[in-house]
């Protein structure tokens, strides 16, 4: 595949190219949801679950419907015989399935779940209105945490299971007991991972519109994956999917939050074809933090059996993920289990593995995928299991990674649980971050500060990201959509422009930029050249969408693809006019010419013009037509795998308990790099989001399961002056053996490190000061301050 | 309810609108006068994506009630440039450096950010820290938009020797 694009110039892959998307964001000019006005809009607005759990007797809306301005209101009894609840189930055993119905109809099972849905002519009439619904709800036993829904006289939150797990899984591998019993030494650890999300700046909304005269419904909706909403519209409300277009304008932000259909997509559907009008709905921030996705909440029990070098032998684990009420669609509410399980090794050698994994349900808001999914909380927990065991040899925590990681000569390396690292350099990029750091010039300040009573600590982690994984990896997950390609459909028109319409959808990654890149380079042309068009079902191809770390692998893949089967094209028909072989035609410059003789040729548009308009002049077996559309699934389809180290230098204020982030190094490898600004900007944003999960972000429940956390007054994010003094970012450029270029995904990648890597500098830091050592995420000042004065 | 009529422009241009008290200074923005550049994040003052400035001050527009601005001067993201060729520094800067991703707290940044150049031409990265302090981005980690506002202030310093 490479050689395809060697000889060509000029070369956009791998360079610093500004965003082609840029501007429209800049003059403030960018269309999302909540900017799309469509004629007689009505604005719609949900009444909420104010319980955990309870029983619905009745919804009263007759005061509602006679306020001013008020067009409809809608209950979940009103619709159980007409709307189907949204359904992701697994296939795979001890699978406890979850309808998520668009309004709740005999219970609701989280505070914040949708009871009613309002619609009236302005959003002002449409929150009075809203008020004015009266839910009657009577209260049952809250489950409010793993502890009370895996207690044996547990209250069951959905009555027909036999117990509230979604899924427990179990794998173990030959002889584990007798490995484990064999180990010199063995330690046990409990870790914590708190409830947290990804809180895009958008909030969640959509446009419905019902065109009766046709029968046909378009949503305008903040999604990632407009292609999936599309099916799960068309299975809930019965409604054939050439009936249903999906549109994902510009989304602010999604992080994986936006990768789900949601009940209240199914409500404003359902509204507007009621009322004939169009239907938008704009989530309130409130709204957003209590009822939408939730992520990461985990709790992992391991033990760990090691020799006296620190080579680990054995790693025994429980993993328990509280993933809430409902089953999420399309994801199911196995991802985070399931994804914990696979990678919780991580990076290093580990042969002997045992693992039990729940998903459990509670009466909270449903779990979904949050960058990462599961990784952050596996890479917290066996960073930790590394820096403990290397407290306990009285090792260096760089030496207790360097002896375990997967050497360069290994690969590609299958892992206990059967993931197979293509490529990487784990060993390479600590040593790097090492050497760019100064690790012992840290060290040394270090030590300095602490003779003047200065608590400095260093913290290191290592990772390895799977990106891009396809039909051989879902299929092993038991999810019913098994997210295996995306497509790209390429067409040059009669003026020699380019349109990639692609299936993946674009919201900050800079897609728009690195596809065009890519198709620029395989026919020679111009960035300008080049339209990257997506979001829209009635225009691109059928896919996924944007998530796992796939985009740039898998659309890249298709796009070269596609680019590469229009430039063969050309090639034949140049070669045709200019009586030459195909082989020896080149393109560059927007032209295709006998190679060494550029003046003898023909620009790209007279050809297209040419192929559409005067096809006598092209070959007789050619279609007049230039247009390739190709789908790319990455075989083997288990993923290609990235990997980091960081290293960290931070301050702890031991009064306070206050952590200063000081210096941070990132050494990335995620293969061939296509655009070097927009990989720095996906790894700063990642890592800035892991320092949200390490200090500061926590969705707290009470004992009622009533969510104590509403506002970004107490849900705090990072802002400009949590981010360390001094951020470096260095690459290697290991290609993947598999993918078209050598692509790997990269998008995830900096949130996963960043929780066990303030852990490891913080308890470096304090080490003087106490025997306790950091458990649980977020970091709080609070808790570091309890374990100094644990001492 | 009652409406009240309130003047003031908006990038230069003379607005006359009738409200409620209750409205929002975003809403007729957005909504009224349909420039839907600024944006809205939280609507409890927050994030800082609906910075405006009024009368030079950078102000949360899901805070202000439009009756409260009655003779105010109010500028937005649209009053900033035309187009790309017009580019205000700022949105040169967020550009080459890559100080947005997805774009939604982007005008609050380049708002809140005009506002600290004009009052302090030649920042410290700890003082572009200490000014953005106000304004919450998801995505991209704050670096690149620290880069950006460092080097508009450059460009600016240079544009005025």
């Amino acid at each position: 595949m490479t050689d395809q694009i060697e000889t060509l110039a000029p070369r956009f892959f791998g360079q610093r190219v500004k965003r082609r998307e840029d501007p429209r964001f800049l003059l403030g000019r960018a269309k999302y949801v909540d900017d799309i006005v469509r004629p007689g809009m009505l604005f719609a607005s949900f009444v909420r679950s104010s319980e955990a759990h309870a029983r619905v007797r009745g919804v009263d809306i007759a005061d509602a419907l006679a306020l001013p301005g008020v067009v409809d209101v809608l209950t979940g009894e009103m619709i159980a015989d007409t709307s189907h609840p949204i359904r992701s189930d697994s296939t795979m055993p001890t699978w406890q399935g979850t309808g998520f119905p668009a309004l709740a109809i005999d219970k609701v099972r989280f505070v914040g779940e949708a009871v009613a849905c309002v619609v009236a002519e302005d959003r002002y009439a449409v929150e009075d209105a809203t008020e004015a619904v009266i839910p009657d709800l009577e209260p049952l036993t809250p489950v409010a945490n793993m502890d009370q829904a895996t207690a044996a006289d547990a209250p069951l939150i959905h009555e027909d299971w036999e117990d509230n797990h979604f899924i427990k899984r179990h794998v173990e591998t030959d002889g584990f007991d007798e490995a484990l019993d064999a180990a010199p030494h063995r330690s046990s650890h409990r870790f914590v991972m708190a409830r947290h999300t990804g809180m895009p700046l958008e909030n969640r909304g959509c446009i419905a519109e019902w065109d009766s005269a046709k029968g046909e419904l378009t949503l305008w909706t903040a999604t990632q994956i407009p292609h999936l909403v599309r099916t799960g519209l068309a299975d809930a409300l019965q409604i054939p999917e050439n009936r249903i277009r999906v549109i994902a304008p510009d989304v602010g932000g999604g992080f994986g939050i936006k990768g789900h259909l949601f009940p209240e997509e199914l409500s404003c559907s359902i509204m507007a074809i009621r009322t004939g009008r169009p239907v938008k709905w704009i989530e309130d921030r409130r709204e957003h933090i209590i009822a939408c996705i939730h992520a990461r909440e985990h709790t992992h029990e391991v033990e760990v059996g090691y020799d006296d070098d620190g080579t680990i032998l054995a790693l025994k684990a429980h993993l328990q993920v509280d993933c809430g009420a409902y089953s999420v669609y399309p994801w199911t509410s196995t991802m985070d289990t399931g994804m914990a399980l696979g990678i919780l090794p991580g990076p290093y050698r580990i042969r002997n593995y045992y693992v039990d994994a729940e998903s459990v349900a509670t009466n909270k808001a449903p779990l979904g995928p949050y960058r990462g999914v599961a990784r952050p909380a596996a890479c917290f927990t066996i960073e930790r299991t590394m820096d403990a065991v290397a407290e306990q040899l009285g090792l260096d925590p760089t030496e207790i990674r360097r002896r375990n990681l997967v050497r360069s000569d290994e690969f590609p390396y299958t892992s206990v649980t059967g993931l197979q690292y293509d490529s990487g350099s784990f060993i390479e990029a600590l040593d790097l971050a090492m050497e760019k750091a100064g690790y012992q010039q840290w060290r040394e300040r270090q030590q300095a500060a602490r003779e003047e009573g200065r608590y400095l600590g260093i913290g290191v982690t290592t990772y390895t990201e799977q990106t891009a994984h396809t039909t051989q990896e879902f299929k092993k997950r038991g999810i019913p959509m098994v997210f295996g390609y995306e497509t790209s459909m390429l067409r040059m028109d009669p003026s020699g422009q380019v349109t990639v319409n692609t299936s993946i959808h674009s919201h900050g990654q800079g897609l728009e930029t690195t596809l065009a890149q890519i198709a620029a380079d395989q026919l020679g042309v111009s960035l300008e050249d080049v339209r990257i068009s997506f979001g829209d079902t009635s225009e691109v191809a059928y896919g996924s969408g944007t998530f796992a770390s796939r985009s740039a692998v898998l659309a890249g893949g298709a796009t070269d693809l596609a680019a590469g089967e229009i430039r063969a094209k050309l090639a034949r028909i140049a070669a045709h006019l200019l009586e030459a072989a195909p082989e020896d035609i080149e393109f560059s410059g927007g032209r295709a010419y006998v190679a060494g003789s550029p003046d003898q040729g023909y620009s790209l548009a007279e050809i297209a013009r040419m192929t559409h308009h005067n096809p006598q002049h092209i070959p007789e077996d050619e279609a007049p037509i230039l247009e390739s559309t190709r789908t790319y699934d990455a075989s083997p389809g288990n993923g290609t795998f990235t990997n980091a180290a960081l290293l960290l230098l931070v301050e702890v204020d031991a009064e306070t308990g206050f952590v200063h982030l000081l210096d941070l190094v990132c050494v990335e490898d995620c293969g061939r790099i296509i655009n070097p600004l927009i990989v720095d900007g996906q790894i700063q944003g990642g890592i800035a989001q892991g320092i949200g999960s390490a200090l500061l972000e926590e969705l707290v429940y009470d004992e009622d399961g009533q969510p104590l956390v509403t506002t970004l007054v107490d849900y705090l994010m990072p802002g400009t002056t949590d981010m360390p003094e001094n951020f470096e970012i260095h690459h290697l450029e290991t290609p993947s053996p598999f993918t078209v270029q050598g692509i790997k995904g990269m998008g995830e990648g900096g949130a996963i490190g960043p929780g066990a890597l303030v852990a490891s500098a913080v308890d470096d830091a304090i080490r003087p000061l106490t025997s306790g050592r950091v458990t649980s995420l977020p970091i709080t000042p609070e808790k570091v301050r309890t374990l100094i004065e644990q001492g | 309810m009652n409406r009240h009529t309130v003047s003031f422009t908006v990038n230069d241009q003379p607005h006359e609108v009738e409200v409620e008290p209750r409205r929002l200074l975003a809403d007729v923005l957005r909504e009224n006068l349909g420039l839907t550049g600024t944006h809205l994040g939280c609507e409890h003052g927050v994030c800082g994506a609906c910075t405006v400035l009024v009368d030079g001050q950078p102000q949360r527009s899901c805070l202000l009630f439009a009756v409260q601005l009655d003779g105010a001067e109010i500028e937005t993201v649209e009053g900033l440039a035309a187009d790309e060729q017009g580019f205000h520094p700022l949105q040169t800067a967020f550009w080459e450096k890559h100080g947005l991703q997805c774009g939604f707290c982007t005008p609050g940044f380049l708002m809140s950010s005009k506002e600290l150049l004009e009052r302090n031409p030649d920042p410290s990265d700890d003082e572009i820290r200490e000014g953005l302090a106000g304004n919450l981005c998801r995505c991209t980690g704050y670096v690149h938009i620290v880069d950006a506002v460092r080097s508009a202030a450059e460009a600016i310093r240079e544009e005025q020797r």
